[in-house]
């Protein structure tokens, strides 16, 4: 009897949903979701903390942003994962970086409920006038629609996450393109009309409500005047920066030239943040009579400058119409931000053994971290039914995370310019002073130093914020301690963890011809990989490859002696050797299709994925072991033994890349 | 598989004078050394004896016995100018104890040791490996006639 020798035991296809990459358009639009936002709030918070200036500090913020975006692009050149987690580690320590993403994860959870909130206030705001036209008298108090709505949102983008429905760059990309539209009349129009009607600029001088102010009023010396008296108000805008800390998280995501898109990803978002937050906030300060502003449209102001602007009722109606619609689909967006973004920081930090497995654990039926997403919805409707509708409650709070995220990120990026003096950065933030080989910072210094300044004025001044925040991030940082401390008891008490498989995204395959279809590009590279530490060969891939027509396939191949089907499992080691695959593809920003095989010969199983693929390359790094030549030779045997004798006849280029050197083979 | 303008082909290599059976129980390395006496009449005047059989048993512990149960222990020196070979098939055979797998035909391949040649060795292997499947290595078994091998191989 002929012997058959079946070749694979197992096929597993690793999820080619995270390593999918987006243009920098996608990838502003997935930033501006969050951060644009807070167009619609931050004025009416603003005005109602410190009076008629607040559109000065508004786009003081906006411009101001345009130095963080600065800072965060150096980060994020520097960590391809990053975040300010990532940073904070790097720099200071695993404490400081406990206590940081503790204050950025306040920031998550508060995004949520301020922007649904903000939402239902806008619909409420409309319903208000659309319903009396249509002859309909209900009228529900704006705030108990906009919790009621609030709620709904939430445990809408609740259910979508815990059945894991992707957050879709393309649909970010419409939404954003939409927004854009409206603004563009809107700042049209709002400019016809003041030519029309003239205008007064607003004052400079902020004029704090007794609310505003805070503890102050127990330190007769901090005067609300002067310097101090910016730094009040500018503490009293800092929210409109929300969302910044999305960059850092979809950074990983942008395609390749990644430096380039991320800086293109960059300017739209700050072109985009002055047009629309900071120059739509001074029309309305212009154009709204400023007791409008202070009362009626308080909480919904682009929908009062909507309303405001010269021209016939319908025709302002039609504009408010549009403004609520851009509004809330962009602030619906944010909520999903905040589940997605609060999730994804939380699963950052559980693989770095800071959050206990019991959060991770996955939902039987989607596979995902239900839990985690579960307190994140919990929270938020929590904070939604304290708040009560009260947005300037909710953006009292906010600024807290916001503040003390951006303040540890800033700081960490200026240690490491000493404590990674030899690192060499693909871009820095400018203003620095060359001392040795030292960069020394004086631009991040000088933005650190405003930042301390609304920090610690903040924390006098926001008493709900100060409180809650403090007492958020205390609770998270307790149970990131603990968290670490029983996955340290229980790395000594290493047991295998049963769920392990399946936290990679991984999802088995009968055979690799079924992974074939997913194959679309012109040109197919197979990339043999097997040591974590040794992917000089997979970098060169992705360095050179073009990712519009090149599929580039990465294998790894366990061997699995004898022949018995079913059962193979990855180990922590597979899982490592993919790991390192997943980072290396997200820093050239480049799309790799990874597979993962148990073979009785991990040369054979080369030779039929490249085979069944129609790869026209396969590129090997060198095994120290065997060397160039045997690999060539073994790869050699392996293609003959794995040909079909009705194959077409097709010249595949193998090779073998080490440091500067490579060997090449054509087979046939 | 392998080129024309490279001038290879198994019918060329293989021929009733290269072809040996070895009869009864091996071992691995009984194998490898009676196919390396086997060969050493082609080359011995190239290469001398002791040279061929320390060679042939150093890279014999890297040679790996194919999915197949073939085996194609080779080697490479720079003294040749062209391929040598001799194929044993053993009816009998023998279990390669790396793998587990049952091998019941051998092909001791010399081959020169230049880098203008080593295409044309890949080339020869994997052509090797892709004409000795399982059938024909049974069909090979069965015979007792080097000449019937090597008509067997014919054309390849």
């Amino acid at each position: 009897m002929v012997p058959t020798n079946p070749k694979f035991k197992q096929v597993f296809v690793l999820s080619t949903a995270m390593l999918s990459f987006i243009s920098f358009w996608k990838a502003a639009s997935i930033v501006l979701c969050d951060f644009g936002s807070s167009a619609y709030y931050a004025g009416g918070i603003a005005m109602n903390a410190f009076g008629p200036a607040f559109p000065w500090f508004i786009m003081g913020v906006m411009l101001f942003s345009g130095l963080m975006l600065g800072v965060y692009t150096e980060s994020c050149l520097m960590f391809t994962r990053g975040g300010v987690y990532v940073v904070v580690r790097a720099a200071i320590g695993k404490v400081m970086a406990k206590l940081s993403v503790s204050a950025l994860i306040f920031d998550y959870t508060l995004t949520g409920p301020i922007s649904s909130v903000t939402a239902g206030l806008y619909l409420g705001g409309l319903l208000s006038n659309v319903l009396p036209l249509m002859h309909i008298n209900w009228h529900v108090p704006d705030r108990a629609f906009a919790v009621m709505f609030a709620l709904l949102v939430t445990g809408y983008f609740w259910r979508e996450n815990i059945r894991g429905v992707e957050e879709s760059a393309d649909n970010n990309l419409k939404i954003i393109s939409f927004v854009a539209v409206v603004a563009v009349i809107l700042i049209s129009w709002a400019g016809v009309t003041i030519y029309h009607r003239g205008f007064t600029l607003p004052p400079f001088e902020p004029v704090f409500t007794e609310k505003a102010l805070g503890w102050t009023t127990h330190f007769p010396w901090l005067k609300a005047v002067g310097v101090i008296g910016l730094i009040m108000a500018f503490g009293h805008s800092i929210l409109a920066l929300s969302g910044l800390e999305t960059l850092a998280q979809v950074y990983r995501e942008i395609e390749d030239p990644k430096a380039e898109n991320l800086k293109k990803t960059v300017i739209t978002i700050f072109i985009f943040s002055i047009m629309f937050t900071g120059l739509l906030t001074f029309l309305s300060a212009l154009i709204i009579p400023g007791d409008l502003i202070a009362g009626k449209y308080a909480d919904n102001l682009l929908s009062g400058l909507a309303l405001e602007l010269d021209g016939p009722y319908w025709s302002r109606l039609g504009m408010q119409v549009l403004v609520v619609l851009s509004g809330t689909l962009m602030l619906v967006g944010a909520v999903n931000t905040s589940f997605v973004g609060s999730n994804g920081v939380l699963n950052r930090v559980a693989d770095d053994g800071i959050l206990h497995d019991w959060f991770r654990h996955l939902h039987t039926k989607f596979g995902t971290t239900h839990r985690i997403i579960n307190l994140v919805a919990i929270t938020q409707i929590m904070i939604i039914l304290i708040s009560r509708g009260d947005i300037f409650l909710l953006g009292e709070a906010y600024s807290f995370g916001v503040l003390w995220s951006l303040t540890f990120d800033t700081l960490s990026m200026i240690i490491l310019r000493f404590k990674r003096r030899d690192e060499e950065r693909e871009w820095m933030f400018p203003f620095n002073i060359r001392s040795g080989n030292i960069y020394v910072p004086i631009g991040m210094v000088a933005i650190l130093m405003v930042l301390l300044a609304a920090t610690g004025m903040n924390m006098l001044t926001k008493k709900v914020a100060t409180i809650g925040g403090v007492l958020f991030t205390m609770t998270f940082f307790t149970i990131f301690h603990i968290s670490e401390k029983m996955n340290e008891k229980k790395a000594q008490l290493y047991m295998p963890d049963e769920d392990n498989d399946e936290k990679m995204n991984l999802r088995k395959a009968d055979d690799i011809s079924t992974v074939v279809p997913e194959l679309t590009k012109a040109r197919r590279v197979l990339v043999p990989v097997r040591n974590p530490n040794n992917l000089v060969h997979l970098a060169e891939v992705l360095e050179t490859a073009d990712d519009d027509t090149t599929d580039i396939i990465v294998l790894s191949a366990k061997i699995a002696k004898g022949i018995q089907s079913g059962g193979e499992t990855m180990s922590d080691e597979d899982k490592e050797v993919f790991s390192a695959v997943v980072l290396l593809a997200e820093k050239y920003g480049k799309t790799v299709k990874p597979i993962f095989v148990f073979s009785n010969d991990p040369f054979f199983s080369m030779a039929q994925v490249a085979q069944a693929a129609g790869v026209d390359e396969i590129v090997m790094g060198v095994s120290g072991s065997t060397g160039a030549e045997i690999q060539l030779e073994k790869l050699a045997m392996a293609w003959g033994m794995a040909k079909k004798p009705d194959a077409p006849a097709k010249t595949v280029l193998a090779k073998v890349v080490w440091e500067g050197r490579q060997m090449t083979y054509q087979l046939s | 598989m392998i080129k024309q303008s490279d001038g290879v082909s198994l019918s060329a290599l293989i021929k009733p004078e290269t072809v040996v059976f070895l009869e009864g129980n091996l071992s691995k390395e009984e194998a490898v050394r009676r196919l390396t006496e086997a060969i050493l009449p082609q080359v011995e005047r190239i290469i001398n004896r002791a040279a061929l059989f320390e060679r042939v048993a150093q890279v014999e512990k890297l040679n790996q016995v194919l999915e197949s149960g073939f085996y194609i222990p080779h080697a490479k020196f720079p003294e040749l100018d062209g391929f040598h070979a001799v194929l044993g098939v053993m009816p009998e055979g023998f279990t390669d104890p790396a793998t587990g797998l049952k091998v019941r035909a051998a092909l001791l391949l010399l081959s020169p040791h230049k880098p203008t040649f080593f295409q044309r060795h890949l080339n020869m292997l994997s052509l090797l490996s892709q004409t000795f499947q399982p059938e024909l290595i049974e069909k090979l078994a069965a015979l007792r006639d080097p000449a019937a091998a090597a008509a067997l191989l014919k054309g390849k």
